[in-house]
């Protein structure tokens, strides 16, 4: 028996063995050799990221309170690869004196949000899914707040603390009114207490989608974002908007599939809505932005709206295309943020008029830092392009010309404002341009992966193809 | 008789915590909320202590009213600021919020009330500590042993990003450490 | 528990407190004096804020004892039916207490236990 729990939970054992390895180390490694710890911890976290694509049988725990299958388990190897670029590229952030002190305790609250995601997204009730929120919510506030020496950086710990807890009450509210309507917080039990779909069913939805709205920076829900993202130390904010954001979607997509199904009338219109107006006021705000790590938090929000063209089609491709668009998403935003973190980390030097002229004297950098863009906005030969392409597919295929259409536009808009960001290091001329550095190895090697990736993810068409018949088992 | 003998008992409860509740967010000193809060908790503990959840009322008593108003307030004093009196609203923010606040509430109550709830046909059960610890422990449908283990992750991360956050460390203060302090 | 009990109870505290604060109200002599409008009758008037702001350790305490209370609210279910489940009721609390020490240990490590 205990084997089934073990192999059922193994993603989760092994972050939380390996969390608790560093927090040991941390205990008793001396000083001396605290170096050696970060090494280890990406090998393991490597090692645990590769055994996350062994494919097993799904099942169900702890009486359908922990509930997995292959797509879950595909969820979070997702989550695992951006993270572990993540953590590549924090290595010169980590090894700077000021953070060095406490490099473990980042890795340790950086796996404790994983955790969290990973129970969210295997929640099989509502008591597990609201707790992982919180594992996941309240280190990150922590994480925004690491830079303890500037005021900023606690300012968007706080936002973020009060916000998600704000986020959370309403959140609470929509589940005790669903549990008011069926009297069990058990996923696979509720569906069959919603079928003659009630108001309070309706009013406990929207609280709900409002609460996971919250998290997940749509807009009417975003204000927060732009100064946490601002405030955070640069790879906080990198993890915020890919591996947060991408969490946040996953779970609104299985728990709108696995719980809402039936109700699909009553909340494809309130996806709709959101999803355009999260892609407009993202791009709108993202365009008058002159801070990098400001217009990243924007065009993460638009980027968001289109995660939800995904969900306005109940099918199996939908999904498909949600995971495929987080895992490309993923690989762009990060290959975008590691430039911007590579170069703060040496000049730090964060608006975009600071990188005029760029290519004179990075050029590796700035064709990665392009390479982002285009991905970012969906320029062809790009991943990008293929993921965008297969979401507008999808909800072409369910009849929603007009959203389609919209996103479309939105596109066009962004291509922009990342054309921009290209135009200022290629073309701007500019007497002072930052100077020529090299990074270190960990730096290259996660801008190596994305780049990669970026371009092997979307030509590689098996990748699509695996996604696609994990998800059509699901 | 004894049905409206806990009725009248809890009209008086709820009286008392939303009076609290409102004063607490209206008051124009911070410790004075504090202190409005505190007794809002104390309320909803014996709230519970009236719907014959003793556990749940001693949890509240010992953590909410006993922990974490401790906590608020001293977090309070560790400000500089905290006998200062809040700016008043103004008031286009005022009616604004009332105007949100009043129709969330009146659209809420209203699908509420409307809601033809279905009576349990479980019987009710006398919650005991003996059912409390056993379910909590448990590994079977109802049982919380997962959630239960996953919380000593969340307590371990609170502590421990609590401590990274609030330790002093050398430099700390200094108005504009970013350049001064990377190591390149 | 039968609540009717508790009425009279409840009516005669509430009315016992009410009585008390009304006839005091009502008995006692009233003078006025501006004096006893200060803080202290006797001393000099403070100058300046008089609050006083804490020292962060206090923070930091709260916060320790707070995460262990939350940790004795789980523990005393558990023993109460600790004989009854057995070994495996012990393995479970083993683990999260292995962990939460873990935290315990960490804040010993980095003197957060200690009065600064």
């Amino acid at each position: 028996m205990l084997l089934q729990y073990l192999s059922l939970m193994r993603q989760e054992v092994s972050l939380i063995f390996i969390a608790v390895l560093v927090l040991i180390c941390e205990l008793t490694v001396n000083q001396r050799y605290k170096k050696v710890v970060i090494p280890i911890t990406l090998v393991l976290f490597g090692v645990h990221t590769i055994l996350g694509f062994v494919p097993f049988d799904g099942g169900k725990l702890f009486g359908g309170m922990f509930a997995t299958s292959h797509a879950q388990a595909l969820m979070k190897s997702v989550l695992n690869v951006g993270v572990f670029i993540i953590l590549l590229q924090s290595v010169a952030w980590l090894k700077k004196e000021v953070n060095f002190q406490k490099s473990n305790e980042f890795l340790i609250l950086l796996f404790s949000t994983l955790t969290g995601m990973y129970f969210m997204i295997s929640s099989g009730d509502f008591l597990m899914f609201y707790i992982g929120l919180e594992i996941a919510s309240i280190p990150m506030a922590m994480l925004a707040a690491f830079d303890t020496f500037r005021s900023k950086s606690s300012e968007a710990g706080i936002k973020f603390l009060l916000n998600s807890a704000l986020s959370s009450g309403i959140l609470l509210f929509g589940i005790s009114l669903f549990y008011a309507i069926s009297g069990t917080i058990y996923f696979d039990d509720l569906p069959l207490y919603f079928s003659p779909v009630s108001p309070l069913f309706a009013l406990g939805f929207i609280f709900f989608i409002s609460g996971l709205a919250f998290k997940m920076s749509l807009v009417p829900f975003h204000l927060w974002t732009a100064d946490v993202y601002e405030g955070s130390p640069t790879i906080v904010t990198s993890y915020f908007s890919v591996i947060s954001k991408g969490a946040a979607a996953f779970i609104t997509s299985i728990l709108l599939f696995k719980v809402f199904f039936n109700q699909l009338y009553l909340w494809k219109d309130i996806i709709y809505l959101l999803s355009v107006l999260t892609m407009t006021v993202g791009n709108l705000f993202a365009l008058r932005q002159t801070n990098i790590k400001r217009f990243l938090a924007f065009s993460s929000i638009s980027q968001a709206g289109f995660i939800l063209l995904g969900l306005v089609n109940v099918d199996s491709l939908g999904v498909t295309a949600i995971i495929y668009f987080i895992l490309i998403y993923i690989l762009s935003n990060l290959s975008a943020f590691g430039v911007v973190m590579a170069i703060a980390n040496v000049t730090g030097k964060e608006e975009i008029k600071d990188y005029n002229g760029l290519y004179k004297t990075n050029p590796l950098l700035s064709l990665t830092m392009m390479l982002a863009m285009f991905s970012l906005a969906g320029i062809p030969p790009t991943a990008g392009f293929f993921s965008k392409f297969f979401l507008f597919t999808d909800a072409a295929k369910g009849g929603y010309y007009w959203l389609v259409f919209i996103a479309v536009l939105n596109t066009i808009i962004s291509l922009y404002y990342y054309l921009l960001v290209v135009k200022a290091m290629f073309i701007s001329p500019n007497e002072q341009p930052i100077e020529r550095f090299r990074s270190d190895i960990y730096t290259r090697t996660a801008l190596l992966i994305t780049v990669v990736g970026i371009f092997a993810v979307g030509i590689y068409s098996p990748i699509f193809e695996y996604i696609r018949n994990i998800i059509d088992k699901f | 008789m004894e049905i409206a003998a806990s009725k009248v008992i809890f009209y008086i409860i709820a009286a008392a915590i939303l009076f609290f509740a409102l004063l607490s967010v209206t008051s124009k000193r911070i410790l004075r909320a504090a202190t409005y809060l505190f007794i809002v908790l104390i309320s909803t503990a014996a709230l519970y202590f009236l719907l014959n959840y003793q556990f749940l009322g001693a949890v509240q008593i010992a953590l909410y009213a006993g922990g974490i108003v401790v906590m608020i307030i001293f977090s309070i004093l560790l400000t500089s600021h905290a006998g200062q009196k809040f700016e008043p609203v103004s008031r286009l923010k005022f009616f604004a919020s009332l105007l949100a606040v009043l129709v969330g509430w009146a659209l809420s109550l209203w699908v509420i009330l409307s809601h033809p709830f279905v009576a349990s046909s479980k019987e009710a059960v006398e919650v005991n500590m003996d059912s409390i610890g056993k379910a909590l422990l448990s590994y079977d449908r109802n049982g919380y042993v997962l959630v239960f283990e996953v919380i000593s992750i969340l307590l371990l991360a609170a502590m421990i990003g609590a401590i990274v956050i609030s330790k002093k460390q050398p430099g700390d203060g200094e108005t504009n450490p970013d350049n001064s302090k990377t190591s390149k | 528990m039968s609540t009717q009990i508790l009425i009279p109870f409840f009516i005669t505290a509430v009315f016992l407190v009410a009585a008390g604060i009304t006839l005091a109200y009502m008995l006692s002599p009233k003078s006025f004096n501006l004096q006893k409008q200060e803080p202290y009758e006797c001393g000099i008037p403070t100058v300046g804020v008089t609050w006083l702001q804490f020292n962060v350790g206090y923070y930091t305490f709260a916060l320790l004892f707070l995460i262990f209370d939350v940790e004795t609210v789980f523990l005393f279910p558990w023993a109460v039916v600790m004989k009854q489940i057995g070994l495996v009721g012990l393995v479970e609390i083993l683990i999260f207490f292995f962990i939460l020490v873990l935290g315990l240990a960490y804040a010993w490590k980095k003197h957060a236990l200690v009065w600064q």
